[in-house]
């Protein structure tokens, strides 16, 4: 029962007091929120020796039972010890051990875990391609309506996108009027052809526009439907998240949310 | 031919006054930028403690182009004077003294009136949802797809014979979609235990770890199977973001996870994760506060919790009426939002439209705030 109720009223007086923190700047409400956060960060630089607990004894594990890939564990313990070791050594020797002169950290942050991270993060650019490619397939009209408000972002957004979207659309309409075309070619019915090569001859039309208006008025499209529709959506989505947010709060605060606790 | 020198002329007015909004020790300074601002090297404020006759200090300087400069760590109730000095090169020229000013604490933020405001009815309309939710009346809430399909994602790993990652972003547990996480991740331990399915819960903070592993825990105590939880698989992973996203990558390919759910707070590495689910063919539902990394998780995944939505998870798959009724009370809140900017639209159109200036009152109400 006190396991419960004591953290409850220790999360009920903290929320409360952040609260009236937010309103109140006199001390000894001021600086709450930093104080606060100060011993957030104390408690959990503590806490990371229970990750390394935890990640060790993982490892360890793996090895022991000589689980599949259990190498790569060992590699990891192997990385781990000898980055410590040399951390204290460089501590010791050099003062700190994030001090250029401590050259292995120096070394190994440089040419190893840079070029890590960079990879890891450069796999995002192939990502973003196939998740695109599958969003942006128009089988529904949402679907389409994605796929026209990215291209025309994309090309009013980019160098020379501009000049590039006139011949992309002319491409993609000279390709609609063939496909037209021969759909009215293998139509029997006098009215469907009629409107088929009536389509073929609008979408060359509507070539002269597009080279004439794109170039001018697409990047102006395209911060158009950043500023308004997109941003109206995302405050939308804002709101929402902030009331969301509020409601959470009171319920951990009234102590009804209390999932986090033992 | 060689151009004279400039000479440095002082700012034309200096103006020192208590900092508003403050817990006190701190003063203001503003002042008009020199003519020859231009070609101004610094601005250097001085401070003069109890009297006009006092030592100068240098409280600080800023760049040219700055009209402003905030002096820290003063002793409330003291009397300071302040003048500006104008550097050009290694030529200064100093203003007029600025008037007296009294460093001293606020009660109130005026600055956070509307929040307080805000605060104040959205927190009544709680309260009321919540006496309807204590007298026990019935609350409807519309239904969440994402979380319609919680069970099913659990299930159909199950039936695969898959384990279920479940990933709780790179939040910390300070983070509110953190907590909202921990709710969604006990009501999933819960159906795991229920179908007997194994739970893997890498972590990037050993704090949510550990609230993690108490939280699966007691998911599988109320599926009454404590014997099938393995604290192993809730462990700490890294605390670095790409190397989370790489450890977690490596989890996927090699456990092949039936149902991924991504909950919490995400940042770059969110497509990283959610593609990679995708390419191992698990059923995948995520949920974000990161209004940037929705997009990714809308095109990648199967079902996303949008913001709000996952704030309301626990409620929702709780089932529990006085949580319930906190939704119900941000739903009306919404709806009052809606309400107002409906209003205000069509004043402020009828304004442009008219030119009736009367129109604007709506609008010059909020600026109130």
């Amino acid at each position: 029962m006190m396991r419960r109720t004591i953290p409850l009223i220790i999360t009920f007086i903290s929320g409360i007091l952040l609260v009236f923190a937010l309103f109140i700047p006199h001390k000894p409400f001021g600086n709450l929120e930093e104080r606060f956060n100060d011993w957030y960060i104390i408690v959990s630089g503590f806490t990371m020796i229970l990750g390394m607990d935890s990640l060790l004894l993982h490892h360890w594990n793996k090895i022991r039972r000589r689980q599949a890939d259990w190498f790569h564990s060992a590699a990891l313990i192997v990385a781990f010890a000898v980055t410590l070791v040399w951390g204290f050594y460089s501590g010791i020797k050099v003062g700190n051990p994030f001090d250029p002169k401590s050259t292995f950290l120096q070394y190994f942050y440089t040419y190893v875990f840079v070029p890590l991270q960079a990879t890891m993060f450069s796999l995002l650019a192939f990502f973003i391609a196939s998740a695109a490619y599958r969003a942006f397939r128009a089988r529904t009209l949402n679907a389409t309506l994605l796929l026209v408000a990215a291209v025309v972002v994309m090309l009013g957004r980019v160098p020379k996108g501009s000049g590039a979207s006139v011949v992309l659309f002319g491409i993609a309409l000279v390709a609609l009027a063939v496909g037209l075309v021969l759909h009215g070619r293998s139509l029997v019915d006098l009215r469907g052809q009629l409107l088929a090569y009536g389509g073929a001859a609008l979408s060359i039309l509507a070539i002269i526009p597009i080279a004439k208006y794109f170039p001018t008025y697409l990047p102006a499209v395209a911060d158009w439907i950043m500023n308004i529709p997109q941003l109206a959506a995302k405050r939308g989505i804002f709101i929402g998240i902030a009331l969301g947010g509020i409601a959470m709060s009171l319920r951990i605060i009234l102590g009804i949310e209390r999932t986090y606790l033992k | 031919m060689k151009s004279p020198p400039i000479v440095p002329l002082p700012v034309p007015s200096v103006r020192a006054y208590d900092t508003p909004n403050d817990a006190g020790g701190s003063i203001t300074v503003e002042w008009e930028l020199s003519p020859v601002d231009s070609v101004v090297r610094m601005y250097e404020v001085y401070r003069l403690e109890g009297s006009p006759e006092a030592e100068p200090v240098s409280a600080g300087f800023v760049l040219r182009g700055t009209q402003k400069f905030q002096d820290n760590n003063l002793k409330d109730g003291e009397t300071y004077y302040y003048f500006v000095r104008t550097w050009v090169g290694e030529e200064y020229a100093d203003s007029r003294l600025s008037n007296p000013a009294v460093p001293s604490a606020q009660w109130f933020h005026t600055g956070r009136k509307s929040a307080l405001v805000i605060l104040l009815i959205y927190g009544g309309l709680l309260f009321y949802y919540l006496q309807q939710a204590r007298s026990g009346k019935p609350l409807y809430i519309r239904k969440i797809a994402g979380l319609e399909a919680v069970d099913e994602a659990v299930g159909r790993s199950t039936e695969m014979g898959r384990p279920i990652l479940f990933i709780p972003g790179i939040g910390y547990v300070s983070d509110i979609p953190t907590l909202a996480a921990l709710a969604i991740l006990k009501r999933v331990a819960k159906k795991a235990a229920e179908y007997e399915a194994e739970i893997i819960v890498p972590n990037f903070d050993p704090i949510v770890m550990t609230a993690a592993q108490e939280v699966v825990k007691e998911g599988f105590m109320e599926a009454g199977r404590p014997d099938l939880y393995n604290e192993k698989n809730v462990y700490f992973l890294t605390a670095d973001q790409f190397g989370y996203a790489a450890g977690v990558d490596g989890i996927m390919v090699r456990e092949k996870p039936g149902a991924v759910f991504l909950q919490g707070v995400f940042y770059a590495e969110s497509l990283i994760l959610a593609e990679t689910g995708h390419s191992i063919g698990a059923i995948q539902i995520s949920g974000t506060t990161s209004v940037t990394q929705l997009p990714f998780f809308i095109a990648a995944t199967d079902y996303t919790l949008i913001g709000e939505e996952m704030y309301a998870a626990s409620a929702y798959l709780s089932r529990d009426p006085l949580s319930l009724s906190t939704i119900k009370a941000e739903d009306v809140a919404k709806l009052g939002f809606i309400a107002v900017f409906l209003i205000g639209i069509l004043l402020e159109t009828l304004a442009a439209i008219t030119g009736n200036q009367a129109l604007h009152f709506f609008k010059n109400w909020f600026s109130l705030f």
